[in-house]
């Protein structure tokens, strides 16, 4: 087998290795709320997630896999080697992978996100020095993380102010959910349809333009509405004395919008996450068959296939099991904070995998659950997570950054 | 990697729901041992206290139970703080009927025919106050579903206006209960001293059922 065979198989394999991860481990905190809320069953989260994550990979998930495969770093300090940078990607993947393995082992609550970022940027620097690091991106990136997080508790706090507001506080609540249930599907369908269509087609060899991308997420979103308000008004009227049973009702129209926003943000995460495995390995097919550093050819769509192919596998085999613990245990969460706070979470995250900022889909979460916390939508909070999510903060980026140098210059060493 | 997990923590809320249930089996007990003590069947005082004092055991480990589960991370939708004196205010009125019971097993009192109708008046309307204060908690789970607002919380106001309004009846009915047994001219001193201490504590249980409603309401208006 020649050196570029071997290199291609070894960096499938990694980017199958790190896929099956990232489906493992981080799919379960997506639909964590959706299944603990009782809007989904454990098997529907599976079902639901596996198309969600694949969609959200295939279609939107080119943009933040740009960023990482040749976003980072300067390819020019690579000119005279190409292959250095080959293993550069592949000695990422690897120290992220193995990264996430023994956080996970030891319980902590790393982001696969934080994981390959480091990485790369660790290999780069132990190859170029610090000149070798577009360091405008990265600083763009590291903002995103610290943003994420604060804008999705921003938007759950006030998406739950306003629930508060417009259909808990009312007389009739049940009444106020099932006019809005269908606005509420209509944001949906037309923020999601928007980031498929806008330069998300392209795999497809379909490219809207601005306006018409947002006119045909706005039909597919009238379209959303039109289905979903006579199904909400054929919901049975509970009269409005009886408020126990007025609130139940209420929380059971939440559990339809919940089972949608489970689809939404297993999308956002498929559609930011599979460029944690699928970056590098796009720089390494990208190299290996031009024989240049210049990336100028477009995500190869097989690739974010593969990717989201993966990520569905590693979810089906290993996430269950993760996805059960926590939707039996999270018990406190209503329908209509879980909504909340999953809606928040995955526009966030989407809207910035349209930017192609790799972000963390976890701790955005963790924001917006904080976030309906903070607005009294939930009995308990506890804060000392966000301590926990500093320090695994603080551990990954260096650790990985190390690790993944450390195995740059071994390959280096190793196959010249 | 179980990190939406660590964010929810057990809420203290259906425990405090556990904690009246059993400040409820107390209070449930006033009229029997009251009526024990009026007919004069010492040994069922003794018994009904015997029970008081287990129940008021249990409610006792449900309240400690409670505050090693609230560190300073925890965050509640009400502050902290109105959320103890919540749980205390119900503590307080297991305490108050355990006194009761202690208070009759000092002495056998005969009670003068002229105190025994308007004494058993007072203690009805104090079980049934009790009682309702008891009901207020188990509307705490609607109330954080409701988000503290809407028709939930104007029940609850309601409620708490109410229990107000009795509590100071019951101030009332306490206070004519005091002139009578104080006009009485035939009460040896210590019997004098412990049925003025019976009743004190009786509006005592009222003042506490009051509290209550008051705690529910700083909830609501925050």
């Amino acid at each position: 087998m020649d050196l570029n065979t071997f290199l291609m198989v070894f960096a499938i394999s990694a980017c199958i290795y790190m896929a099956c991860n990232i489906g493992a481990n981080d799919v379960a905190n997506a639909m964590g709320t959706s299944v603990g809320s009782g809007s989904l069953t454990f098997k529907q989260a599976i079902y639901v997630a596996a198309i969600a994550e694949f969609a959200g990979a295939y279609f939107v998930g080119g943009h933040v896999s740009d960023t990482i495969r040749k976003g980072m770093l300067d390819p020019s300090i690579f000119e005279d080697a190409p292959l250095h940078l080959v293993y550069g990607m592949i000695a990422a993947l690897v120290a992220a992978a193995l990264w996430l393995n023994i956080a996970s082992y030891l319980g902590w609550p790393v982001s696969t996100t934080h994981s390959i970022v480091g990485a790369v940027v660790g290999f780069g620097i132990m190859a170029g020095g610090l000149d070798a690091i577009n360091w405008s991106k990265l600083w763009a990136v590291v903002m995103s993380w610290v943003v994420s997080p604060v804008m999705g508790g921003l938007v759950a706090f006030l998406l739950f102010k306003f629930l508060t507001d417009q259909v808990f506080r009312r007389r009739n609540p049940l009444l106020y959910a099932k006019r809005i249930l269908p606005f509420m599907i209509f944001l949906v369908c037309v923020i999601l349809a928007n980031a498929m269509f806008y330069k998300g087609l392209k795999n497809l060899h379909l490219d809207f333009s601005f306006v018409q991308a947002i006119v045909y997420s706005i039909v597919f979103g009238i379209i959303g509405f039109l289905i979903s308000r006579p199904l909400a008004k054929r919901i049975p009227d509970v009269p409005k004395e009886n408020i126990h049973n007025q609130l139940e009702a209420t929380e059971n129209i939440f559990k339809y919008l919940q089972i949608t926003t489970a689809f939404y943000i297993a999308f956002a995460h498929g559609s930011n996450d599979v460029a944690n495995a699928v970056g590098p390995l796009a720089a390494v097919v990208s190299i290996l068959k031009s024989g240049t550093v210049a990336m100028k050819v477009a995500m190869p769509p097989w690739i974010l296939a593969l990717g989201g192919g993966f990520i569905v596998l590693g979810l089906l085999i290993w996430g269950r099991r993760v996805m059960e613990t926590i939707g039996k245990k999270i018990t406190e969460i209503t329908p209509s904070r879980g909504f909340c706070a999953t809606f928040s979470g995955a526009t966030v995250v989407l809207i910035c995998s349209k930017m192609g900022l790799p972000v963390s889909t976890t701790h955005t979460l963790v924001g917006s659950v904080i976030g309906v916390g903070l607005a009294r939508g939930l009995p308990t909070l506890n804060l000392g997570i966000v301590k926990e999510i500093m320090i695994s903060w603080v551990a990954t980026v260096p650790f990985t950054a190390f690790l993944a140098a450390i195995l740059f210059k071994v390959m280096v060493l190793a196959f010249g | 990697m179980r990190t939406i997990l660590s964010m929810f923590a057990k809420s203290p809320f259906k425990p405090l729901v556990s904690h009246i249930d059993k400040v409820n089996e107390c209070v449930n007990q006033i009229k029997p041992l009251f009526d024990a003590f009026l007919s004069s069947d010492y040994e069922k005082v003794e018994s009904i206290a015997k029970e008081i004092s287990k129940v008021e055991h249990k409610a006792d480990k449900i309240k400690d139970d409670i505050r090693q589960h609230l560190p300073q991370s925890i965050f509640l939708p009400v502050d902290k703080r109105d959320f103890m004196h919540l749980l205390s205010a119900q503590d307080d009125i297991a305490d108050a009927v355990e006194d009761l019971a202690v208070l009759m097993r000092i002495k056998n009192i005969n009670i003068p025919d002229a105190l025994s109708q308007p004494l058993i008046e007072l203690v009805d309307y104090v079980v049934t106050l009790a009682n309702d204060a008891c009901g207020m908690i188990r509307e705490l789970e609607d109330l954080l579903e409701a988000s503290f607002g809407g028709a939930e919380a104007e029940k609850v106001e309601k409620m708490a206006s109410d229990l107000g309004i009795a509590e100071y009846e019951a101030d009332k009915m306490q206070f004519l209960l005091a002139k009578r047994l104080f006009s009485l001219n035939d009460l040896s001193a210590a019997d004098l001293f412990l049925l003025n201490e019976l009743i004190k504590k009786l509006g005592g249980v009222a003042d506490q059922s009051e509290k209550i409603g008051k705690t529910l309401r700083v909830f609501i208006s925050r």
